[in-house]
């Protein structure tokens, strides 16, 4: 065996640990985009008896971006079996309870209810921050590519950019600055 | 009928009344000028000054006169562009009216939602009324979360 075919060999048994920064990611397009990696279903030898799944670790879960008003028209429904026990949380009562929750729920909502699915769910570390513990952190050898582009404010921008900037439009000759 | 007329004309011969040169102005185009007032001694020296726009020296030149600055320039802006949104609002934040911004109707209706998309987005917060809060983190309920907007959603005119 050549040391490239052996490489390949560790590489494709190997469970990868991927990163994923959420700020500013639809929680919901994330979760397709994980789901892959979670499951293996990109690699060849993928069987869903096979387990060949690799863990993802999100970071600034916190961050998350909805679409619109939909952190006020995303609900929530929980019931506790007793009656009267249904509650109906919106989005962002539920994101402010625990910043993980949306993310996670959306993850899991996207794949198939099998016996699969809470082993694959044990395999994705959500943190509403950046702060990762270190054993964690030493696993990562792969960052995963964002589908959205973060926004950058207008007071992130220097002043020198925002002065140097080409100007579209200049105020007329008879407006008053303020 | 004509020459009674024509009599009436020639005697009553109303002249315009001729305004001699105002000093003072309500209209704005007095306040265009910055006022500078120097002290020397007894003399009180009061001038008004042009101002030079501070965009001139960044303005792009437009090769189609006839068409709106956006419409010349055939962007697509998105909510996110806040360099761009920035130069059509107030330091308030507040859209510019068509008279000063110069767009076409069809720019303006789009340009103005885009700023309101970017404002609700926090992107430019720093652009808002003295007295509110310029930090999108602090703001009420799901208000201080982050979101975006789609500009496919706008109307199209
Ligand atoms: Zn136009």
């Amino acid at each position: 065996m050549s040391s490239l075919k052996r490489v390949q060999q560790w590489a494709t048994f190997a469970r990868i640990w991927h990163i994923y920064d959420a700020s500013w990611q639809n929680p919901f397009q994330s979760a397709g985009l994980l789901k892959k990696y979670l499951m293996g279903t990109y690699k060849p030898i993928y069987h869903p008896l096979n387990d060949c799944g690799d863990h993802v670790v999100v970071i600034n879960s916190g961050d998350i971006a909805l679409p619109g008003d939909e952190w006020k028209k995303r609900v929530y429904f929980h019931h506790t079996g007793y009656p009267r026990g249904a509650s109906w949380t919106l989005a962002w009562q539920l994101h402010k309870k625990d910043p993980t929750l949306v993310l996670k729920k959306a993850v899991y909502n996207s794949m198939d209810g099998n016996l699969q699915r809470r082993y694959t769910m044990e395999r994705l570390h959500i943190y509403p921050d950046a702060n990762v513990p270190a054993d964690i952190m030493k696993n990562i050898s792969n960052q995963l590519a964002t589908p959205r582009e973060v926004p950058k404010r207008l007071d992130h921008y220097s002043e020198k950019e925002v002065e140097e900037f080409p100007k579209i439009m200049d105020y007329p000759k008879n407006y008053i600055l303020r | 009928m004509n020459s009674i007329l024509k009599l009436s004309r020639h005697f009553l011969k109303l002249e315009p009344i001729k305004y001699s040169n105002r000093a003072i102005s309500i209209y704005p185009h007095l306040k265009l000028k910055e006022i500078y007032e120097t002290q020397n001694g007894k003399e009180l020296l009061i001038e008004g000054v042009h101002i030079e726009s501070p965009r001139s020296k960044y303005s792009l030149k437009m090769e189609d006169a006839n068409k709106c600055s956006l419409c010349a320039l055939d962007l697509e802006v998105k909510h996110t562009d806040v360099l761009i949104l920035s130069q059509y609002v107030r330091n308030d934040g507040c859209m510019l009216p068509r008279r000063v911004t110069g767009l076409c109707g069809k720019q303006q209706r789009r340009v103005s939602s885009l700023v309101t998309m970017a404002q609700k987005a926090g992107l430019m917060s720093n652009l808002n009324p003295a007295n509110s809060n310029k930090d999108p983190k602090k703001r009420n309920g799901y208000k201080k979360y982050n979101k975006y907007f789609d500009e496919s959603t706008l109307k199209k005119y």
